[in-house]
Formats: structure tokens, sequence, C-alpha cells
């Protein structure tokens, strides 16, 4: 028997915005009759995985299929968010691409890039040491942080130097030392092809037939085999040995937990402010670093741990996250169902993030993007209120067409305007909407004069207010 | 028909590459088509990608690499396509092309100049959605790959409608967002059925006569074929798209043999390279043809690794004895001689 708080609607679309990129009236209300606890199951551990076929894609957008520049990927990844079945998956190859920020500026290539993601897709979700092992092999972020220019005797230390303070413990809780030593010890860590690689990525060529794709290669000869000490640890240590060591540091579990709370909890200040700010909800950082030492760094452990806490089921912390770019596009596409195949207009999506301040694939640098107000200025806001009610009123998207015909069907002999802008709110995903947003709808509803019923003008006026309202900036 | 055996002598023998990667002007940007007119002159369509129209293009030039310059541009007005998807050339050397998206062909004479334009989307008779391929019969009719509406559409020249055939499904003769059509001496039409993993072959007048392929990465096997087309002595060259390569049957299906690519320098990617020294070092030093294991049996993977082997073969043509094969991923056309 499910209870009456697992079948809570709001709650259940709640988890959903956080943990997938929104959902309908109707999606919501087939998780809610399964229950909330059943519901964070089914997106842990998806029955089906399906999203629109990459041979599909690939005829359709050659562009995408030689992962030529960044655009071209990014609309893959934006095809994959937006027709999958399974959402948290893609939710948290967001989460690790705004951690592990690795950018096109410098990479150049859009399959190296595609390459990175589907590593974030295979290894995201599971063991921590098993993801930075794979992310230190990874062609992109060797590329990206020198790290095949770290050499046995001359080290570059950029690889090591991010990898404690932005990818797993953060500042304060290692020394200088310890980068140095980090760093000699993914000597040898580098690329096949390294100076055709370097010299075509340098000169972002295309010659002479498109871009040919990077591998991982071990330079056992260029590894430095002597002794290092690391955290208070010495020995003959290789890169693996020291994720071995970093994983098994509070601080990993502390600064995990503070990103995985910051990015589907509430929002948290800027990753360098945090040696001297305190964690918004410490308990909550406490109970995430528990379930990260008792699964024995299990990433999808901790995420069914954190989604079933008070602190994230809380009230307060309902609409207490702002929108990213990639959540406002990718909610909105997801609601009017566009893209049920391949189309060009993808590309103009891509754009729309772009002008909303987040370009996939090309962080704005090594620490990725802000979250919260920092997504919102004048011209962001703009962007974000004429894409939603342009897309939310097009009824040649069939999940636009579906919504408004579903309100129209359940407001014919309805005249409350209060019930029918709840019957809208409800269509868009069981939205809650402050009083005064709700006085501004019920002012603007402008019944029919004639017979004091909704129109499809009237439900379209209503839908764009919606979405231009601030509760729908946030998530 | 199935295929099972494979011949021990080679069908084709590489002859040469032409491409290089441009944005504009000599040289192609994912390519999909290639057709041939009575003077000498190849043309190549490049889907191109519209964040850069400029991409979006023909490219004319021969078999020995001179380059006659482009046209098309990109727009949805006369003379403009949004998403080029094929080519093909009447006897009097007009060219004739598919817009994917607007579902209407478009044709130039031979120099680029607009001449006409015809057809509209739609599910209906005699429209279109998505054409994907154009071919010519004996009698200069059309036959059209019609792409979402999973049949072929028969047109005149001046886009009359005359028939159409096939059906949605996976039975016998029906298709699932055929690609590639080609005619061979008999007037049979032969396609690329993409989603159903095999090729169909049907008479002039629509009627099923045979099938053969199945899905898989062996021998004979298909996955996704975007083209076909038929020599003179009846072998079958398809291009097994999600195999990135050129399979070769004989005229009952039975495999025969396959190529992989053997792509070398072009005589455009020479010149780059000889006035781009830095790279051209660099590439001498480079393994083009690193350990194929290491990709765990991905045809695209090792094909985005390995820079002679095709990458998206979309369309492979046959003209004076010669296969051409256009590869949009790598932005050049491999050409085979013929030695049956």
């Amino acid at each position: 028997m499910v209870s009456n708080y697992e079948k809570n609607y709001e709650l259940i679309g709640h988890l959903l915005r956080r943990a997938s990129f929104g959902a309908n009236k109707k999606e919501i209300e087939i998780y809610a009759q399964k229950g909330y606890s059943k519901t964070v199951e089914e997106l842990l551990y998806p029955s089906n995985t399906n999203s629109m076929p990459l041979d599909l894609i690939r005829r359709h957008h050659p562009e995408q299929s030689a992962g030529f520049e960044s655009a071209g990927t990014a609309c893959n990844w934006l095809y994959n968010m937006v027709t999958t079945s399974d959402p948290l998956t893609e939710k948290i190859i967001l989460f690790w691409h705004n951690i592990f920020a690795t950018g096109y500026s410098k990479v150049t290539i859009g399959k190296v890039l595609f390459d990175q993601l589907k590593m974030f897709k295979l290894y995201g979700m599971g063991n921590f040491k098993n993801l930075l092992i794979k992310l230190s092999q990874d062609p992109a972020m060797i590329h990206w942080l020198d790290n095949h220019d770290n050499h046995k005797g001359a080290i570059n230390e950029n690889y090591g130097r991010e990898l404690l303070e932005l990818f797993s413990m953060g500042v304060g809780n290692y020394s200088e030392d310890d980068i140095k030593e980090c760093s000699r010890a993914f000597t040898g860590w580098t690329l096949q092809n390294l100076e055709y690689s370097k010299e075509l990525a340098i000169r972002n060529s295309i010659w002479p037939y498109g871009k040919i794709s990077w591998r991982y290669e071990y330079n056992e000869k260029d590894h430095d085999n002597d002794t290092k000490t690391f955290l208070g640890e010495t020995g003959n240590f290789n890169g693996e040995d020291i994720i071995e060591i970093i994983c098994k540091q509070p601080a990993t579990a502390n600064f995990l937990s503070r990103h995985l709370y910051n990015f589907f909890v509430a929002d948290e200040p800027p990753v360098p402010q945090w040696p001297y700010i305190a964690p918004k909800d410490p308990k909550a950082i406490e109970i995430l670093s528990k379930a990260y030492f008792e699964s024995n760094y299990d990433i999808k452990h901790m995420l069914n741990v954190l989604f079933n806490s008070n602190f994230f089921k809380s009230d307060n912390c309902r609409y207490a996250k702002i929108k990213s770019p990639v959540d406002m596009v990718a909610g909105i596409i997801r609601l009017t169902k566009e893209f049920e195949s391949p189309k060009t207009e993808i590309l103009e999506r891509n754009f729309q993030m772009i002008f909303m301040g987040q370009e996939l694939l090309n962080p704005p640098s090594v620490e990725g993007w802000h979250q919260g107000t920092e997504w919102i200025n004048t011209g962001s806001l703009t962007e974000r209120l004429n894409f939603a009610s342009k897309q939310i009123t097009n009824i040649s998207n069939p999940g636009t067409k579906s919504i408004i015909q579903n309100i129209i069907k359940e407001n014919q002999d309805v005249n409350d305007p209060k019930e029918i802008i709840n019957h809208c709110l409800e269509e868009l995903g069981y939205i809650n909407l402050s009083d005064n947003s709700l006085n501004v709808l019920n002012e603007f509803i402008g019944l029919d004069k004639n017979n004091n019923k909704i129109t499809e003008k009237n439900i379209k006026n209503l839908l764009k207010l919606i979405v231009s309202a601030p509760e729908f900036q946030k998530v | 028909m199935i295929s099972v055996t494979k011949s021990t002598s080679p069908i084709v023998e590489y002859h040469n590459t032409i491409g290089l990667c441009t944005m504009e002007g000599r040289g192609f940007m994912f390519p999909v088509d290639t057709a041939f007119d009575s003077n000498g002159y190849i043309y190549t369509i490049n889907r191109g990608h519209k964040a850069d129209p400029r991409t979006i293009r023909i490219t004319k030039y021969n078999i020995h690499s001179e380059f006659f310059g482009t046209f098309l541009s990109y727009g949805n007005n006369d003379g403009q396509l949004l998403t080029p998807s094929s080519i093909a050339i009447d006897k009097n050397n007009n060219i004739y092309t598919c817009d994917e998206l607007t579902s209407t062909v478009t044709i130039f004479d031979s120099n680029g100049k607009f001449i006409n334009k015809w057809g509209h989307k739609g599910k209906g008779k005699s429209d279109l959605d998505g054409p994907t391929s154009i071919i010519f019969d004996q009698n200069e009719d059309i036959y059209i790959s019609d792409q979402y509406n999973h049949r072929i559409q028969k047109f005149t020249n001046e886009g009359k409608f005359l028939l159409s055939f096939g059906s949605y499904g996976n039975n016998n003769s029906q298709l699932n967002l055929p690609w590639g059509i080609s005619i061979d001496n008999n007037n049979n039409i032969f396609v690329a059925n993409w989603r159903n993993n095999r090729i169909e072959k049907f008479s002039d007048d629509g009627k099923f006569i045979a099938q053969f392929g199945n899905y898989g990465n062996k021998e004979g096997e298909l996955n996704r074929p975007s083209s076909v087309v038929v020599d003179n002595k009846e072998y079958i060259y398809v291009a097994d798209w999600g195999n990135e390569r050129i399979q070769i049957y004989d005229n009952k299906g039975i495999y025969i043999s396959q190529i992989r690519g053997q792509a070398t320098v072009s005589k455009w990617a020479q010149e780059f390279l000889d006035s781009n020294l830095e790279e051209a070092s660099a590439r001498s030093k480079a393994n083009l043809k690193p350990d194929i294991s290491q990709f765990n049996n991905d045809p695209h993977e090792e094909s985005s690794h390995i820079e002679e082997f095709f990458w998206g073969p979309t369309s492979v043509k046959i003209h004076k004895n010669k296969l051409y094969v256009t590869e949009s991923n790598r932005h050049r056309v491999q050409i085979y001689n013929i030695l049956t």
C-alpha cells in the first residue's frame, strides 16, 4: 500500500525536477501511483534506458557522427537529455561535466569530448575511485590539463593540482609537496600519436580529412618509478595508488558530498569559497559522507541516501535552486516533446543555452559554471522568458498540443479562474506558485466575455505567464 | 538470399582518393553523394552544417583532381538547399538535387545556374518526405527514395508523378527509412533498406523481386546500408554504413568480398601538407594505423582513429568502370578500379 505521503505529486515533481529535467502531469501521476521511494529506485535502476537511437542521429547529422566540433557533440548530448528514459544518468553526466570541466576551446575535437561524456555515463554513478582512474586516463582531460607534458624528471603539476583542488579534496587538505608527488605518480599517462595530436589541436586543424580521434597510452619509459610520499604515505606510487589514497580521505568524502548537495539540493557558494564558508547544511554533508564510506565510495548509494533524505524532501529546499540553462532548455523540450526524431532545430536549442549563459563542452574555466543566482542577469532572463514562452505555446510541438488539449478538455465546464490556473500548473509538472504569482495569473486570465469559458488563446497566455514566473526559473 | 561464400580473387583495386576537408572552395564538408556528367566532370554534393552555411555546396572537379568551382548555397529560396541529400545528372548534363528538409528537387545546369524546383512535403500520393536519393532510368524518368514515407516515388523529370511502391514494415518488399537507390542495366531498382538492414530489388514498375542481407557485422551481414550500386556484370556493391565498409555480392546476393578503405593522401591534401610543414612533419611521425584490437570491434570507433578506413560511407556510384565511395565523415571520395 503506497501511503498518501509517498503519492504526493508535488514531492515527486520536486524529485523529478532535480533528478531529471522535470516531468509533465501524466508522468508525475504514473510515478505517484508507485510512490516516492519506488520512483527513486526507478531513477537509480531504470528498467529501460531508451533514447533517440544513435544511428538515426548519425544518419541525419554527419557533424555529430564525425564529432567535428563542440556544437555537434553538445547537440548529440541534448538529444539524449530530452529523449532519454534514464534522465538521472544524463543529469549525472552534467554533474561531472561541471566538476571535471573540460573545454573544447583547448581540446578542439568534439569526438574526444563525446568519449569523455560516454565515460561519465559508464562510470559516473559507480565507484568514485574507478571514476577518477578513468578520468586520469581520459584523452580530453589529459590534453585539457597538460598531463601529456608531465614527464619523468620534468613534472607539469597542472593535472595533479586540479585532481586534488577541484576534483577530489579541495584546498586546505594537502600540501604543495603533495601536489608535486601526485604529479610524479601520473608521469607517463599520456596520448598515442602525441606530437601529431597536439599539433592538430593547437591549430584546430581539420586537414586533410577531418579530425582523428585520440587514445590514452601509458608510457612506462616516461613514468617516474622512484619512491614518493603523498598525504603521509610513502611508496613507489603510480596514479592508481594516488587515487586510492585520495579516496580514503575524509576531505574527499566531504568535498564530493558538498558537490552533490550543491547540484541536487541547494545552491552553495562557488567552490573557491568552500574552505572559508561552512556548508549550508553540515548535517547533510555528514550523512552523505557516511554514505560514501559505508558503500566503499559508491556514487549511486550516495544518491539513494540523498534523494530519500529529509533534507532533500524538505519543503525548504523546493524551488531553492536556480535552473541552469541546460535545466531550462532540456526541461521545456521534454515538456513540449519537440524532438521525437532528428531535426536541424537542435542546433538552435544549443544556441539557446549558450545565449542563457551555458555553452556545454565549453565551460568558462576549470571550475565549471557557478550555480545559483549567477545564472540570472537581465540578458539571460530575457532569453529564458522568450524561449520558454515561445516553445510552450507552439502547438506544432506534440507535447504542447497535448498540454493545451488536456487543459481545454478538463475545463470545458469550468469557469472558476483558480481551478483553470491550477490545471495549467498541474500540466506543467505540479508547479507551486507563490500567492503573488497566482494573483497575477488571476488578474490576467480574462475568460471569454460571451460565455465566461476558457479559450485556447487564454490557455496559451496563461502558460506564457507561468513559464515566466519566478518559481519556474527555479527547480 | 543469404550471403554465405567468399571469393578469393579481388573484385576491386584501390585507385586514388580525391578530397580535402574545407569549409568552402576546393574540397568537401560532409559530402553525401556524387554524380558524373558526360563531359568528364564529377559533382559531389556536401550536406555541410548549417552552423556554417558556406559548407553547404556542390563541388565540381574531375578524376585528375582538377577543381572547377562550387555552386549552391544555404537557404530556402530558388537555387538554395537546407539539407542536401543526393545528386543525379540527366542526359543534358542538368544536375538534380534533393533537399531532405524541404522535400524538394532543385535543378541546376552544369554551370550551377538554377533552372527549376519541384516537389512538396507531405504524405500524399505525389508528396515527398525527406527525399534521400535520386536516380534516372534510361527514359530519363526519376526515382526518389522517399525516406519518411518509406517508399520509392517515380516522377518524370519535370516532376509529374508516375508511380509509387514500397510501404512501411519489415516484411518482403517493405521498407523502413530507405536511403540510397540505384538502377541496373535491366532497369531493376535496388534499394538500401536502411533500418531493415537489407537490400531490396524491384522491377521498374515496383514489383518486388528479391532481397538479401540481415543484421550483423560478419561477412555479408549488414548494419544500416546507406547505398547500393550494380556494375555491368551484375555485381552488387553495398555501402554497409554502420559497419563502415563496402561489401560486394553477386547478382543473387551471395557475399563475395569487402573493403574497409585504403585512402591515401589526395592531391589536394598533399598540396595542403606541402604548405603546412609543421603539420606535415608531425604527421610523418604519427601512426595513422593504430592497433585495431583496442577499439572493441566498434567500426565507428575504428574509423575515427584509422584514417585510411571508410568513415561514413554514404554513397557508392559506378562510372567508367570505377567505384566511387563518398565518405561523409572523412570529407573525401575513395576511387577503386572494378576488375570484373
